[in-house]
């Protein structure tokens, strides 16, 4: 019983750590224009597919491929919203919610009108799980966590310590006071758009490498990626990843109990509970 | 305000230009209706299934169609959600004018479409698994080439037997056939002597299903039965192999697609079982959706839709009529019974012309029919995954 | 050509009833809740399931549908009373989810993902195909008209100025002595209502109702038909339904133009360019086609 309820533990911090990558991403450009953008599901399947097309296509190493996924989603990303969402941005955030609804659409099938749904895959290796007793880790998932946590830290490095960042802190607290002060949100917009987004993108690729890749990686988890963001608490940067964690395990321990294709279901309820008691999520919504 | 409606009008006659500017085939085409998956959870299955239906009416048309008439094919797409597909049945029915609608996939688009179909006395050939399909009031005006639950699942576990898989779990995806078709397997397997362990359903649409292997495995099973699609089955046989499994794994052909074993390094895939009902493998429908797919191991459904066209020309050419009604009656007179056997619809449609009976054997199998539109008994073919293909193991 | 219109007139409708429920809650009272496929299915399974085994005439069937979704709405509202904006929004959707599954798993009642098939509405199978869709294209819009008419007039009574004030500012609106969780429960009611309604006539319409029917495809296009006609204002809300329709439909006859590609490109780009197109509308009519201000100026005029 104990080994099952760590086992339920240690798989929803796995399923977690695939899931805080996009939504650090999410809550990034949420932090900066204060919107949710859910075209994160397209641009994180965009990643994925600029990921396969350097590893599988081109022969290039996972590193490099990481590095096409952020460049294409970040670049596709701020592009799609200077285009389709930046307009709608002054009518509220309402407005540019449901746009980048509808600009998901589009950018889902383009990437289906160019690739087709059949399932690619990474030409990279997959590892058997490490066992400790009764208890499997994966060595891929563990690589995931790295790579989030590390992101984590580098966003926060990058609103701490560089001007850019600092600008989209001064906009995230404030965006009138930040602009009377002389701060370009043109700047600090596409700054977050490609930060944010680029981050969805490689988010997008290990979602593939953990699941499969086709035109919906990515709207598969938009759902799991938009209540890792409100729990954690929208905006903010660490309450994406605990987040992430939170629904990961929650859906996970619930098993224990019912039934799993009630996984989801239950995952929402913790939602509820936390957000009973915490109406603006874990963390509240200060970038950090 | 006058203004608004001017401009609401102008917008109204902008969305109207589509309808209007529809291309016309040949006046005197036969109009036949294809709804895939081509978008949504069936999307591993729709493209293929269309580019057969449209590479095989291509070839009627050119050599010299159905009674001196080509077939005109409309495709829509079902988004695999039951009511786009209603919307595009009553596209096919109330403007197309179809004679037959072919390739439906999902039960649930099969069974919401259903009643258009028999109430304007259209055929409907569908691929669709859950058993209850042939169960409705449908008037004949069903044909499924998949075999049903009872069938498949027995013969499943007679493969099974014979590996000498002494304990199986079976976990399977959320499906109209998950529950038959577990008690259906454990009911063959106990009378062999072997134990369907336990089983799992779960949903399809989760990423991870780290819990259900993690349960399935501390049964310590010998063979995993996975009734899965293609999306889930490529995580299932990747997490299996992270969790260490190293017994058997079984499934359907449908799910270890060409492009699911593509997806994965070869070591996660060597081994997988699979089964489909079998056509002859030197059947020339067979290679014929082959050389249209361009892969040597086309999915089931392909196959099936294949025969779906194949079965509307030839039933319309026997008629000498082409309406829903006249594939009705005819569709059994030549796909079963004492006629020459033929497996190119193309030489059919010549031997009709010819005023000689035909027996269609397909590209998924030999295509006969309960009165009820179910595949009456047909053999299987049982292959292996070695080095991310498929390899045929017997056919029986 | 005519039979297809008449029975894209009735998934019009269905959707217009939708987006009127939903108006209620989210144009006037500003409260996002996006859980509408969730009601959509209640009502469709309650009246399916009420129509199979109690033998319920569809009026009756259709009432206790809307009794059951509006007291779930009622519900969903007194445990999301806290929430607002995007964190309702998340919680909403899971609703949503949680009935999908219910739905799927629990066989015994709903019969899986098998769904409920031969459900009787009146005249199927006594009726011409056309003639049973002209009738129940005329049930769904009156239906529709009454709805409408009835909501239109709670908008401008007081009911519907409270709702609006506590959009604009809950604390004001509490201050002002109101009793803002009576007033968003009986909305979230009220709208959940209407669209179990809808889901009674869709299942009575379709005769077939299964888990898949209301995934979150339906969620996405009424919200989108919603907004193209016009947030907050009601004939908004039913011409958006019938321009979304008409987008969603008027693109199947696309492929025709476009030789050359595979179905599955032609898919992709039919569904891109609804996509695109309603990008547009918001770009063009950022407040819908017909703006709420609109309406209020109407009033006054």
């Amino acid at each position: 019983m104990i080994a099952a309820f760590l086992q339920a533990v240690v798989n929803g911090a796995l399923a977690g750590s695939v899931l805080a990558l996009p939504a650090l991403g999410f809550n990034t450009v949420y932090a900066v224009l204060r919107f949710p953008n859910f075209a994160v599901a397209g641009l994180a399947t965009i990643g994925a597919y600029a990921g396969w097309v350097a590893n599988a296509l081109w022969g290039w190493p996972a590193p490099a491929a990481i590095l096409a996924a952020f460049v294409a989603g970040g670049a596709a990303g701020a592009l799609c919203d200077a285009a389709a969402l930046k307009p709608l941005r002054p009518l509220g955030a309402l407005a540019a919610a449901i746009g980048s609804v509808a600009l998901n659409i589009v950018l889902e099938n383009a990437v289906r009108f160019a690739f087709g749904n059949n399932p690619r895959g990474y030409d990279l290796p997959v590892f058997r799980d490490w066992r400790f007793g009764a208890i499997g880790i994966g060595p891929q998932e563990v690589e995931d966590a790295a790579i989030a946590l590390l992101a984590m830290a580098a966003v926060f490095l990058l609103l701490r310590t560089t001007r850019i960042g600092k600008a989209m802190r001064a906009v995230s607290d404030n965006a009138t006071l930040a602009e009377s002060k002389g701060i370009d949100p043109v700047r600090v917009a596409w700054a977050a758009n490609i930060l944010g987004l680029g981050l969805c993108g490689i988010g997008g690729m290990l979602v593939a490498l953990d699941t499969s890749l086709d035109p919906l990686t990515g709207f598969r988890v938009l759902l799991s990626i938009f209540a890792a963001a409100v729990v954690g608490g929208l905006g903010s940067i660490p309450g994406a990843v605990a987040g992430a964690f939170v629904v990961g395990i929650g859906e996970e321990l619930s098993t224990l109990v019912v039934a799993p294709t009630y996984r989801t279901a239950m995952g929402f309820l913790a939602i509820l509970i936390v957000l009973s008691f915490r109406p603006r999520g874990l963390l509240g919504e200060r970038a950090y | 305000m006058r203004v608004t409606v001017s401009r609401r009008s102008a917008l109204a006659g902008s969305l109207a230009l589509p309808f209007l500017a529809r291309t016309g085939f040949a006046a005197n085409a036969i109009p036949l209706g294809a709804i895939n998956p081509l978008t949504g959870a069936g999307g591993a299955y729709g493209p293929s299934m269309a580019k057969v239906a449209e590479a095989l009416v291509a070839r009627i048309n050119r050599t010299g169609g159905v009674l001196g008439r080509p077939i005109a094919l409309d495709v829509e797409d079902d988004q695999t959600n039951p009511t786009v597909g209603v919307e595009a049945a009553h596209k096919l029915i109330d403007v197309g004018k179809v004679v037959a609608i072919v390739g439906t996939w999902a039960s649930a688009v099969t069974t919401a479409v259903a009643p258009l179909c028999w109430q304007s006395r259209t055929m409907l050939f569908t691929v669709s698994g859950a058993d209850s399909i042939t169960r409705l009031p449908h008037h004949g005006y069903i044909i499924r080439t998949q075999p049903n639950t009872h069938l498949q699942s027995g013969r499943a576990a007679g493969f099974l037997l014979q590996h000498e898989s002494k304990r199986v779990f079976g976990l399977s995806a959320q499906t109209p056939f998950a529950v038959d078709s577990w008690s259906r397997l454990k009911e063959v397997l106990a009378k062999g002597g072997a134990t369907g362990i336990g089983d799992i359903i779960y949903d399809p649409k989760q990423t991870s299903f780290r819990s259900e292997i993690d349960k399935a495995l501390a049964a310590k099973p010998d063979t995993l039965f996975l009734n899965s699609y293609a999306p889930d089955l490529e995580i299932l046989l990747r997490e299996t192999y992270q969790a260490g499994f190293n017994g058997k794994r079984f499934t359907f052909a449908y799910a270890a697609t060409d492009a699911v074993l593509k997806a994965l390094p070869a070591g996660v895939t060597n081994g997988l079982w699979s089964f489909a009902p079998s056509p002859d493998v030197t059947s020339p429908a067979y290679k014929a959706v082959q050389a249209i797919l361009g892969i040597s191991d086309p999915d089931p459904y392909s196959c099936q839709i294949y025969d779906h066209v194949a079965l509307v020309a030839l039933a319309i050419a026997k008629a000498g009529v082409a309406s829903g009604v006249a594939i009705h009656d005819n569709v059994r007179k030549i796909s079963q019974g004492p006629g020459q056997k033929v497996s190119d619809p193309v030489a059919g449609l010549k031997l009709l012309a010819a005023g000689k009976e035909i027996n269609y054997d397909g590209a998924s199998g030999p295509c006969h029919f309960t009165p009820i539109g179910d595949i009456l008994n047909c053999k299987f073919l049982f292959q292996v995954v070695e080095n991310q293909h498929n390899k045929t193991l017997f056919i029986s | 050509m005519l039979d297809y219109l008449v029975s894209l007139s009735v998934f019009a409708g269905l959707y217009a009833l939708l987006a009127l429920g939903l108006n209620l809650v989210w144009g006037l009272g500003g409260m996002v809740n996006l859980g509408l496929a969730g009601f959509y299915s209640i009502g469709a399974y309650v009246s399916a399931l009420a129509a199979l085994h109690l033998h319920l005439a569809l009026p009756l069937a259709a009432l206790l549908a809307a009794l059951l979704a509006g007291a779930a709405g009622a519900a969903l509202a007194v445990v999301t009373s806290r929430l607002k904006g995007d964190y309702l929004a998340i919680v909403t959707l899971g609703f949503a989810e949680v009935i999908q599954l219910i739905a799927a798993n629990e066989i015994w009642l709903t019969n899986g993902t098998d769904g409920l098939s031969a459900i009787p509405a009146p005249g199927r199978g006594k009726l011409s195909p056309f003639h049973f869709d002209l009738a129940a294209a005329a049930t769904v819009w009156i239906v529709l008209a009454l709805i409408a008419l009835g909501l239109v007039r709670l908008s401008r009574a007081s009911y519907g100025r409270v709702l609006r004030a506590i959009r604009e500012d809950e604390t004001v609106a509490r201050v002002a002595g109101k009793r803002v969780l009576a007033f968003k429960i009986g909305a979230f009611a009220v709208g959940a209502a209407v669209m179990g309604l809808a889901g009674s006539l869709y299942a009575a319409y379709d005769g077939y109702v299964a888990p898949d029917s209301f995934d979150v495809l339906v969620t996405v296009l009424v919200v989108l038909a919603l907004t193209a006609g016009g947030v907050g204002n009601m004939a908004g809300a039913v011409l958006g339904s019938a321009l979304v329709v008409a987008l969603t439909e008027g693109t199947r006859f696309l492929g025709g133009l476009l030789p050359g590609l595979s179905a599955l490109q032609v898919a992709s780009l039919r569904q891109g360019a609804i996509g695109f197109f309603l990008l547009l509308l918001l770009r063009l009519r950022p407040q819908g086609i017909l703006p709420e201000r609109m309406r209020v100026h109407r009033l006054d005029g």
